[in-house]
């Protein structure tokens, strides 16, 4: 027997208990006497808004030209001032030579605006960037102050480590919001983004210490027995040679950064679960909203953890 | 070329105090083969990375070329390029190509640009049999061809001395003669050489001069036809029992 036939009972399983689940939350959903409104999801990405023109003088219509969809209207005050405003054709609420008084509609622009939930997507992705970025160096130096020869240096790095991996993250991002925001006069988002970057660091420095005592000692010996001084040997030989090995542990520390920064919406930082905190607030989409913002994160990170695959397989030339 | 006096290296490491090197005073003019020979543990490697600045020492002194390594302002970086070293385990870097092993240092060290480089490379892959391989990874050369890489790519670096540990110790016996051939090659073309190696056929046919050391210390020296056929000390008679 071979193993490709004996796996197919094995996914028939899978396949069914995942029916059973499905079915189950269904019934329970539909139990609670819950309406769907999947209908309104969409609008909460992008939408077409409409925004009056308004006359900004008492006046008159002057003329009004359309072109296709657009008309342009131009608008003469008392005193002889002229102005043009272009509105959608469909919409235009007056009429040539029709004396008009500050403040009346002209007619509306239809603009596509992004939604909510577009706009703390984007606000988590920057945020996140950044403090990967900042977490990147930190993790970077600290890691190697950690196996640095200097007593002091490592004394401070092993004390940073031990301190940020000990207390939740969300106390982290209130001491750096409330405290040091305050004594330094920090953003909220400059607040967020430290504090992300500050709590990843420390298991980034992890991880690149253990990368770098992972690569055997010859290979330095190698590099400083040709003459390369300390800083060429990390560089050339040492720090490449690790980062390869680092890769699946980073990129699952940046994946959870990802995640973790959902809980910079407790400093009114607007990211994506703000934003759908928000949305609830105003629309009755409980279930629709967090079931959608549940795939948005889980498509975020899976694009990456698709990313860092490919690369960690191009990487693998050397083996 | 170099010349040790009373250099002294002391491990110190869960309570015990290993004195590897114990006073190791010795001497090698330009041109000359040194080999060093002694059983397993008696400090050969120590010494020679000490040679290198691999080890620090703790008493004694190591002049290379007119340079005491004892001395606080020695560049050690300067000294090293000048001294190759070609290791038991080879320590090629296995995220480059051949090529790029050998041309690596010579670009950041010596700061030779890349078409310099890589024709002393290719010449030098050439002087070691394996002109064919420059574009593979370490990972798919037998050890016999990565040792010969390790080895050229020291050369690479114009070493006015080259120092070997055991540079044979860990192949399988059909490559020890390739990587043999090319030292031999190298001490025909007056190489000022130091090399630790339980290869007796080699310090017989090639050395200058044999260092014996046992515990850390030099015990005897001589030339091979003195120390194979009649060494004065009792520990390098038995130790010739055991090898030969
Ligand atoms: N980094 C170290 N820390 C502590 N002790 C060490 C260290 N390196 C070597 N030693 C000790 O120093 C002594 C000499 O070791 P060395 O490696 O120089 O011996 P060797 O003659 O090269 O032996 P072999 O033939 O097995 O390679 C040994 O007792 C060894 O245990
Ligand atoms: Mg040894």
């Amino acid at each position: 027997m071979t193993g490709s036939q004996s796996i197919w009972p094995w996914k028939l399983l899978l396949a069914a208990i995942l029916i059973v689940m499905a079915a189950g939350t269904w019934g329970a959903v539909n139990r609670i006497d819950y309406t769907w409104r999947w209908n309104r999801v969409p609008d909460y990405f992008l939408y077409k808004s409409e925004e009056s023109r308004k006359i900004p003088f008492d006046g008159w219509v002057e003329k009004i030209i359309s072109v296709g969809s657009t008309s342009t209207v131009s608008l003469v005050s008392e005193s002889g001032e002229k102005v043009t405003v272009k509105v959608a054709t469909n919409t235009v609420r007056v009429s040539e030579s029709e004396d008009l008084f500050e403040g009346d509609t002209i007619g509306f622009v239809k603009e596509w605006r992004l939604g909510p939930l577009t706009t703390g997507l984007w606000t988590t992705l920057w945020l996140s960037a950044g403090a990967s970025v900042l977490a990147l160096i930190i993790g970077l130096l600290t890691g190697l102050a950690r196996i640095s020869r200097n007593y002091t240096l490592r004394g401070l790095a092993a004390l940073y480590v031990e301190f940020i991996r000990g207390t939740p993250l969300l106390v982290q991002i209130f001491i750096a919001y409330f405290f040091i925001g305050t004594v330094f006069d920090l953003s909220r988002n400059a607040a967020g983004i430290g504090a992300l970057a500050i709590f990843a660091g420390a298991y980034v420095a992890e991880i690149v210490r253990a990368g770098i005592q992972s690569i055997p000692k010859g290979q330095m010996e190698a590099a400083r027995s040709l003459g390369m001084n300390l800083f060429q040997a990390m560089v050339y030989i040492i720090l490449p040679q690790s980062f390869k090995r680092i890769l699946p542990p980073l990129s699952g520390q940046f994946i959870s950064l990802i995640k973790d920064s959902s809980l910079v919406s407790v400093i009114a930082i607007t990211d994506l679960t703000k934003s759908g905190r928000e949305i609830i607030t105003s629309t009755f989409a409980t279930f629709e909203i967090w079931l959608t913002i549940a795939a948005m994160y889980l498509i975020v990170t899976s694009i990456l953890s698709q990313l860092v695959f490919y690369l960690e397989r191009r990487l693998a030339a050397s083996d | 070329m170099i010349k040790t006096s009373n250099v002294t290296k002391i491990f110190t490491g869960r309570g015990q105090i290993v004195r590897a090197v114990d006073g190791v005073s010795a001497e090698v003019a330009a041109g000359e083969v040194v080999v060093i020979i002694g059983p397993s543990g008696s400090g050969k490697s120590t010494f020679l990375r000490c040679l290198n600045g691999l080890e620090q020492f703790d008493e004694g002194h190591i002049v290379i070329d007119g340079v005491d390594l004892a001395d606080k302002k020695t560049d050690i970086n300067k000294v090293r390029r000048e001294v190759g070293m070609v290791f038991q385990q080879f320590n090629l870097f296995p995220h480059k190509t051949v090529l790029d092993n050998i041309t690596l240092a010579q670009k950041i060290v010596r700061k030779r640009d890349r078409d310099e480089a890589q024709q002393k490379a290719r010449q030098l892959l050439q002087k070691v049999g394996i002109a064919e391989k420059e574009a593979e990874y370490p990972s798919r050369l037998s050890g016999g061809q990565q040792q010969r890489v390790a080895i050229a790519r020291a050369l690479a670096m114009d070493p006015k001395i080259m120092l070997f540990d055991e540079p044979t110790s860990a192949l399988d016996p059909e490559m020890v003669g390739e990587v043999l051939d090319v030292m031999k090659q190298l001490a025909r073309e007056g190489m000022t050489m130091v090399v630790v190696t339980h290869e007796m056929g080699f310090a017989r046919e090639v050395a200058d001069r044999v260092i014996f050391m046992d515990q850390g210390k030099l015990v005897e020296e001589g030339t091979p036809e003195h120390f194979f056929t009649e060494p004065k000390e009792e520990r390098a008679k038995t130790f010739l029992k055991q090898v030969l």
